[in-house]
């Protein structure tokens, strides 16, 4: 079984990094296995769509902003809830949309794709760093992908 | 007075909503059309390096990292006072044309296309690239993921990623192409040429044939009579990686080109205060408010004011196809035209998606002709600066509007101060006017027709393929709209949405 874990998000646009932080903690973290790649992207609706061709499994990591919840909190999602950062685009499709063309068109998708969030305060605001209450949910956002994999 | 706001992006709150003020009869007073913007990035880059700029601006937007490249190369350039050899500037105008290639597909397959293909009445549901696929035929999403696989080939081969390019620094590349990469390359851009070629025979048949589809694009809700903007070559031939910046006035008439560091002579940014994005406008000209005619200094930058901006485009298929884009919309007019095509001008708004596809094939054929080149795989591609850094502009077309980046650094290279204008941030002033129209063709006496409004303003936002502050990351892409409608006491009457969780 060939897993993918994506982190998406800017390097430098403040919270908006997150998803990219929590991939590099997981690489760090998990022993060598070959049927797993931890990667990391930029990428919403169609180009996330085309980079999980081939994978059996897809775990993204990504930062959300819903307002609902406070900064830092982490998040089990589907990919029909509602989009994160990344999973969205107005210059390209949202992710489901870009699932069912794949359905479509017959390409191999993942049988399974999870989507770890986290609620960001600030993605407006060019920075390398997450604010505190982001910083701190890294290493729990990395322990559920990593329970996803169990 | 009557209160009535469209929030197309409801995730960011205070941020990118339109508000609609009616007068005591209910006629549209005025509109405010608000947009994001991301905050600091001039004070983050300060103190690094000049040369990390093509690799730091890329990371601007997810959407044209490529267009923030180049630009950031050639303003690097600028600063070193170096001048890079014709196989670097070749190779970054092939990857740029890839990149054209999978953006304007992108935009025609994904966004603009449903609404013609699928009809502008069409439930919003099936107005997507699923619903093309159904109506046209499964062949076409093939083609799709196709055209975009071919373009971030070609964007990894010369630019090192596939998303974001690395290979641009100051003097040209760090690497060139083989020549096996280079035959790989050239047979992928013939497939992309025929594919262009196919789109505009789809963009013929579904809507230059329908009366309907022709009038809605020719309806005065979607016309503008402003200012032109787009870079030229010496021939004055569409170009989107290099040359002069030519403007046309309201007649069509070539007002004017600047090379890349006299943009200040020409653009200047009025601010309002009710919104954090500035307007630029022709400094020349003048601000006289959002208004469209040769008084005003506002001016559009997008695919259709590339074509109107040039006399021609430099392949034969794309000058072809811009003729026949002329001749249509002139009508009788256009025998006037027919040794050169300065003097004409489009005004219709819409027939910027037709302007995107001939884009398109001219994108295509470009990444042919430089393919073939026999300097592509030369290895001079870089040559060394010696020169003490100053300031430098760059200036590329991106997709979605002239592209100006403008840096000054200390004599150590170090970033001192930064200046963009970014493509969206060009046509502000004239999406606001596009959003005035259409509120006021459909809110009468009070009363709004409200999918009208939905729709009118949707598409109107589409053919400017607006890129919000380079944050399109945070918007979905199916826009999602929302009306709300207030008495004068501020109490909602009624709500309209779509697309809306």
């Amino acid at each position: 079984m060939r897993t993918l874990i994506l982190g998406l998000g800017n390097p430098i646009l403040g919270d908006d990094s997150a998803g990219l932080k929590v991939a590099e903690i997981v690489r760090r973290r998990m022993a060598f296995d070959p049927s797993i790649e931890v990667s990391e992207d930029y990428a919403g609706g169609l180009r996330l769509m085309e980079r999980m061709i081939g994978y059996d499994q897809v775990i993204i990591v990504d930062a959300i902003c819903t307002g609902a919840h406070p900064p830092g909190t982490v998040l089990h999602l589907n990919t029909s809830d509602i989009a994160t950062q990344h999973t969205s685009s107005t210059h390209d499709l949202n992710l489901p949309t870009a699932l069912q063309l794949a359905a479509t068109m017959n390409l191999k998708m993942p049988e399974r794709i999870r989507i770890i969030a986290i609620e960001a305060e600030n993605v407006l605001e060019f920075s390398e760093q997450c604010s505190p209450a982001v910083t701190l949910a890294l290493p729990r956002a990395a322990e559920a992908v990593l329970a996803e994999l169990q | 007075m009557q209160r009535i706001t469209i929030d197309p992006i409801t995730r960011l709150e205070g941020h990118g909503k339109i508000e609609i003020f009616l007068d005591p009869e209910g006629e549209v007073a005025e509109t405010y059309f608000q947009i994001p913007e991301l905050r600091g990035f001039e004070q983050f880059c300060v103190g690094r390096p000049v040369e990390e700029m093509p690799i730091l601006t890329n990371r601007i937007c997810g959407v044209c990292p490529e267009a923030h490249h180049m630009a950031a190369a050639k303003a690097a350039d600028a600063v070193y006072h170096v001048d890079p050899p014709p196989a670097a500037k070749k190779l970054r105008e092939l990857l740029y044309s890839a990149f054209y290639v999978t953006d304007h597909t992108t935009h025609f397959y994904a966004l603009a296309g449903p609404d013609f293909i699928m009809g502008p009445t069409a439930p919003v549901a099936e107005r997507n690239i699923l619903g093309v696929i159904h109506k046209v035929g499964l062949e076409i999403g093939g083609n799709v993921i196709q055209a975009r696989k071919y373009g971030h080939t070609v964007i990894e081969m010369i630019g090192g990623r596939k998303v974001h390019p690395c290979t641009s620094i100051p003097g040209g590349l760090t690497k060139g192409i083989t020549e096996e990469q280079r035959q790989e390359i050239e047979k992928m851009g013939r497939w992309a040429v025929d594919f262009a070629q196919f789109s505009l025979k789809l963009f013929d048949d579904i809507v230059l044939k329908h009366s309907d589809y022709l009038n809605m694009i020719l309806d005065d809700a979607f016309t503008h009579r402003t200012y032109y903007m787009g870079m030229v070559d010496e021939f004055n031939h569409v170009n989107f990686y290099d040359g002069q910046i030519s403007i046309v006035d309201p007649d069509g008439e070539r007002i004017g080109k600047y090379i890349p560091r006299e943009y200040p002579d020409w653009i200047a940014e009025h601010v309002e205060p009710w919104t954090y994005l500035k307007f630029p406008y022709l400094k020349k000209i003048g601000w006289k408010g959002l208004v469209d005619g040769k008084d005003s200094g506002v001016y559009c930058a997008t695919p259709l004011s590339r074509l109107n901006a040039a006399d021609g485009m430099a392949t034969p298929l794309a000058q072809e196809e811009y003729e026949r884009f002329y001749v249509t919309f002139l009508q009788g007019e256009s025998d006037r035209y027919s040794t050169t095509w300065q003097g004409k001008v489009v005004h219709h708004h819409l027939a910027t998606h037709w302007a995107r596809l001939i884009e398109l094939l001219y994108a295509a054929e470009r990444w042919v002709q430089l393919a073939t080149d026999p300097e592509i795989t030369s290895d001079n591609f870089h040559t060394i600066p010696t020169e003490k850094p100053t300031e430098g502009v760059g200036i590329v077309e991106a997709p979605r509007g002239t592209l100006t980046h403008h840096y000054w650094t200390d004599e150590r290279g170090i970033l001192t101060r930064v200046n963009l204008i970014v493509g969206t941030t060009n046509n502000y002033a004239r999406m606001s006017m596009s959003i005035k129209k259409a509120a006021k063709k459909l809110i009468h006496g009070g009363t709004v027709i409200s999918e009208g409004l939905l729709n009118q303003v949707e598409m109107a936002f589409r053919a400017y393929d607006p890129c919000f502050g380079c944050a399109t990351h945070a918007l979905p892409g199916q826009m999602p709209l929302e009306v709300v409608i207030r008495d004068a006491s501020g109490h909602e009457v009624e709500r309209l949405s779509q697309h809306v969780k």
